[in-house]
């Protein structure tokens, strides 16, 4: 309970006053001689049960009236749906999830998630927390910003819709690392979020750690402020793989094409959706009719003008629940070649890898690979390089091969790391680093498992699993790091893995380590090409977005390069103050080159309503003192009311009970006065 | 030198117009002289009682020969015996007797009654006795008629003092030991105690066959208990004193006030005694005019 004019409460013990009347009413009493002292003995032998507690309660309900008064008068305000305000903090510290799918609206209104979180967050902080600090940590930039006017959150540049995806933890740990440097005191937190699992990641292993550290804040109190409410109506589109082709008769753009649709009960009915496209200013539209959740067009085709080498184009879909997932935007320039370099002094070893990255997948793009010898690492050609085979010992953080490296992998390029044959563990990189040499004794050791539903060994489109099952490995290294398995041998040990690269940055590319080695001594990797082959496609299909003219990027903060010329494309008109944040086709200048073209779109993970349960929620925040308020869109509630209302009826009521107390008793035949007065005469 | 004996409860006035009221006794007296009241002794007096047959050894002198002349049968004349009354007061001096208004006080009112019925009692050659109703019974008069005798009881009463505890009950019991013969016994007193213990000492009196009356006095305060404010109520008769809120407990008060007197009106009805409950506030004179036209068998219908 707080109190918008509390300095009021200073008058709380005037509610004392029908006691000290009392008293002193007692005190100033009267002295006189008594003789009928046995009825006055006698009355208040009979006044020792009922009269007494009606006495007390007289008293008590004028107490409670006074009382209930002076709490009027400070204008106390209580949670709408819940006593959520305990009294004032030192500190409130909002999380705000900016993510795409947060803007999820009432047509009629326009109000989204977004909006109406910020606008009940602005209500509560404006009746409570005028003397609090006020810190705003949004979910698209991560950055803490210190509020000096709350009166209207929703017009800060911070709080503007993105179409980003949210880290809720990462939101939570910069909120604690806040908390212990400031050290803020009393602090609450309050989390406004959509409980979408892909923002909030249960599988996250930070969870435990921020379970601790939360727990450990004996001055923190948490408030989930959830808009679990799903859509009734929205339908999403992504335009993925667009690639320029060239044909004998024109150009055409080809891309991959999905809608999907959510928050729809089964049965779902058969639908059909325009799609609008535009290319280059051209627009044509296609109909697609969804059975399912899901109608994926691969490789659509769009016949471009001969001049229309270069340029940016959306596909759209009719104004739903959420305007955010209605677009997707692409762009395409001439195709970069496709460039592989391997680090090894191991001919067979390169040799394999050469072969399979040559050799083409698509039409019309250039595939390359070279290979290098360990000692001439430092003539990697990095500007050009998608895809980078390391099979060399680890360098050492410090060293420039170690920068370089990283710098490779944070313009988003892919790196794989091969075993050495030295068998010295040696240094340890992106917290990795190679364990032992494990050979088979005679069998060779078969495939136990690997990950079908994503990354390198995930199955085809038509859902045929690779032909890992085949896979025969003599000789592999154990290796420690942190990392996602992606195949593991019978006993468990990982042998392809992808290491867990957060830290590195939104634009980061990724790292894999495999644990063997394509010749015939290690594995059948080369022998049976296949998996190999595609293994190496898939790896090297991200890295070439990064050297392209032309890429297509999550919207993330830093996601554009910095130090650049950025122009909207998609709106020129309305350049947006972060064009990282907001889904759109861009032109970067860089200082010294050629424009790049970049199509920055919505994380896929936002098309995903699944939401977290509050059972799960529950696991995450287990041990941590925490309040959920689950909201709706258009609910009109508000996080904190005045009931000063409220209090002035607990008065009025207090003084009826007391007034009803106080009434004289119904005069029975006992007490008539006939009694009282003396006979004529009672008998002779 | 001694202190001037009091006698301003007596107010001639009063005592000339109650003169033509005689006091009468409920039942028959056995007086040591001839008087005015009925005696269970049959006599020579003016009052025809009966006849009844002659029987040998009677007096010839009482034959009544006119019926003898008619009859032929012998037959006595008896007529009622008249004698003198014993009036005995018992006045209750426990220290409750002492409220009231400085000059009109229970006791102040008791010995009007007293004096006053003394006076008539003696003026008619009846005799009288006083008996104070406090614990060590300290005050004891028999009765005897004559105005020496009256002069004694007047300065009797003019030295009663009211304090300490109740003490009527035993005093009562005592008294009627102590009246050997019929009386008309009347108690002044405010009986502001446990009313049960009356009912044996009233009964102990109709034993005796002895004539009660009673004037129970009361103030208009004690019934109406109007105050306005917190009182610390202090005892009369020396007990603890009482903090109270009248406006908490004036109905539980009101509720013992008629506990009180139901006990007390069921104690009177049970025993046959002469009741009179009387408030402080009504002129004696009426409370005495009453009394007495109540005891006269002429006018004792009116009176009720």
């Amino acid at each position: 309970m707080s109190f918008l004019q509390p300095l009021l409460l200073a008058g709380l013990p005037l509610a004392l006053l029908p006691l000290i009347i009392h008293l002193i009413n007692r005190h100033r009493h009267r002295t006189v001689e008594w003789a009928a002292m046995l009825f006055l003995l006698d009355a208040r032998k009979m006044n020792k049960g009922m009269a007494r507690l009606r006495q007390i309660l007289i008293l008590s309900m004028r107490v409670l009236a006074v009382a209930m008064l002076i709490f009027a008068a400070s204008r106390p305000l209580s949670g709408g749906i819940l006593a959520l305000t305990g009294g004032k903090a030192d500190t409130v510290i909002v999380l705000l999830d900016r993510s795409a799918s947060m803007e999820q609206q009432i047509l009629e209104t326009g109000e989204s998630k977004r909006l109406a979180a910020l606008d009940k967050l602005t209500d509560l902080l404006e009746k409570t927390g005028q003397s609090s600090e006020i810190v705003l940590i949004d979910s698209a930039t991560l950055k803490p910003v210190v509020i000096d006017d709350s009166t209207n959150l929703a017009e800060l540049p911070q709080t503007d819709a993105t179409s980003t995806a949210a880290d809720i933890p990462a939101l939570l740990q910069i909120a604690i690392d806040y908390l212990v440097t400031n050290e803020s005191g009393r602090t609450d937190i309050w989390v406004a979020s959509d409980q979408r699992e892909s923002d909030w990641k249960p599988a996250s292993g930070r969870w435990q750690s921020l379970r601790t550290k939360l727990a450990a804040q004996k001055n923190v109190r948490l408030f989930l402020l959830n808009f679990p409410e799903a859509s009734t109506s929205n339908y999403s589109i992504q335009a993925s793989n667009v690639q320029r082709i060239q044909t004998p008769e024109n150009l055409q753009l080809i891309f991959d094409l999905r809608v999907g649709r959510e928050g729809l009960d089964e049965p779902l009915e058969e639908v059909t959706l325009p799609v609008e496209f535009i290319i280059n200013g051209t627009r044509t539209v296609q109909e697609v009719t969804l059975i399912d959740r899901e109608a994926v067009l691969q490789g659509h085709t769009i016949s471009l003008g001969n001049s229309d080498e270069r340029g940016w184009g959306q596909a759209s879909l009719p104004a739903d629940d959420n305007l955010r997932d209605n677009i997707s935007y692409l762009v395409f320039d001439d195709p970069a070649p496709r460039k592989t370099v391997i680090v090894s002094d191991d001919p067979d070893t390169r040799d394999a890898i050469i072969a399979a990255a040559k050799a083409p997948v698509e039409i019309g793009a250039t595939y390359d690979a070279i290979a290098l010898d360990e000692t001439a690492a430092a003539q990697v050609p990095w500007q050009e390089t998608a895809l980078l085979f390391w099979h060399a010992p680890l360098p050492s953080p410090d060293s420039t091969e170690a920068k370089l490296l990283t710098q490779h992998v944070k313009s988003g390029r892919t790196l794989i790391f091969l075993p050495p044959e030295t068998s010295e563990v040696g240094e340890s990189l992106f917290g990795f680093s190679w364990g032992k040499w494990q050979e088979s004794s005679g069998t060779p050791l078969e495939v136990g498992w690997w990950r079908t539903e994503s990354e390198l060994l995930a199955n085809t489109r038509n859902g045929a699993p690779l032909p890992l099952g085949d896979l025969k490995l003599s000789k592999t290294r154990f290796y420690t790091s942190e990392s996602q398995p992606l195949l593991k041998l019978e006993s468990g040990e990982p042998v392809i893995s992808k290491l867990i690269t957060d830290q590195l940055g939104p634009t980061a590319g990724n790292i894999y380590i495999w644990g063997t080695l394509p010749r015939t001594d290690h594995s059948t990797f080369a022998t049976d090409g296949v998996a190999f082959f595609v293994m190496l496609h898939r790896a090297l299909d991200p890295g070439v977005n990064s050297v392209s003219r032309a890429q297509s990027r999550d919207a993330s903060e830093g996601t554009l390069p910095a130090l650049n010329v950025i122009r909207s494309l998609s709106s020129p008109d309305q350049s947006p103050l972060h064009p990282d944040l907001n889904a759109g086709a861009y032109e970067v200048t860089p200082l010294r080159g050629d424009p790049l073209l970049f199509a920055l779109n919505r994380p896929n993970s936002e098309d995903s309503a699944k939401t977290l349960t509050d059972e799960g929620i529950k696991s995450l925040l287990e041990g941590v003192d925490y309040r959920q308020i689950s909201d709706e869109l258009g609910s009109g509630s508000s996080l904190a009311a005045e009931v000063w209302r409220a209090f002035l009826l607990a008065m009025a009521l207090a003084l009826i009970v007391e007034a009803a107390l106080c009434l004289p008793p119904k005069p029975g035949p006992e007490s008539s006065p006939l009694h009282l007065s003396p006979p004529a005469r009672q008998s002779s | 030198m001694p202190e001037p004996i009091q006698r301003d409860f007596l107010d001639p006035a009063v005592l000339g117009r109650l003169m033509g009221l005689p006091l009468n006794s409920r039942h028959p007296m056995v007086g040591s002289v001839s008087g005015r009241h009925r005696s269970p002794v049959k006599g020579s007096a003016l009052e025809f009682a009966q006849y009844r047959k002659y029987v040998p050894g009677d007096d010839t002198r009482r034959l009544d020969w006119r019926t003898w002349g008619r009859t032929d049968r012998y037959y006595i004349k008896e007529f009622e015996a008249d004698t003198n009354l014993r009036l005995c007061f018992i006045v209750d001096t426990s220290g409750s007797m002492a409220y009231g208004e400085e000059g009109n006080t229970r006791l102040d009112y008791a010995r009007r009654i007293a004096g006053t019925l003394a006076y008539l009692a003696a003026q008619q050659g009846d005799a009288v006795g006083l008996y104070s109703g406090s614990k060590d019974f300290e005050h004891e008069v028999p009765a005897k008629r004559g105005p020496i005798h009256l002069g004694i009881i007047f300065n009797q009463l003019g030295q009663l003092n009211a304090n300490g505890e109740s003490g009527l009950v035993s005093s009562i019991h005592q008294a009627a030991e102590k009246i050997s013969q019929r009386a008309l016994i009347v108690i002044v007193s405010d009986l502001l105690f446990e009313p049960e213990p009356l009912r044996e000492a009233l009964q102990h009196l109709r034993f005796r066959k002895h004539d009660v009356a009673l004037f129970h006095l009361l103030d208009r305060q004690e019934l109406d208990f109007d105050f306005d404010r917190p009182t610390r109520f202090v005892d009369l008769e020396g007990g603890p004193s009482l903090l109270a809120d009248p406006s908490l407990i004036d109905r539980r008060y009101r509720e013992a006030l008629t506990n009180y007197f139901k006990t007390v009106d069921e104690i009177m009805n049970h025993s046959v005694i002469d009741y009179h409950r009387i408030l402080l506030d009504e002129p004696y004179e009426q409370v005495l005019a009453r009394f007495l036209m109540g005891r006269n068998p002429k006018t004792a219908r009116s009176a009720r």
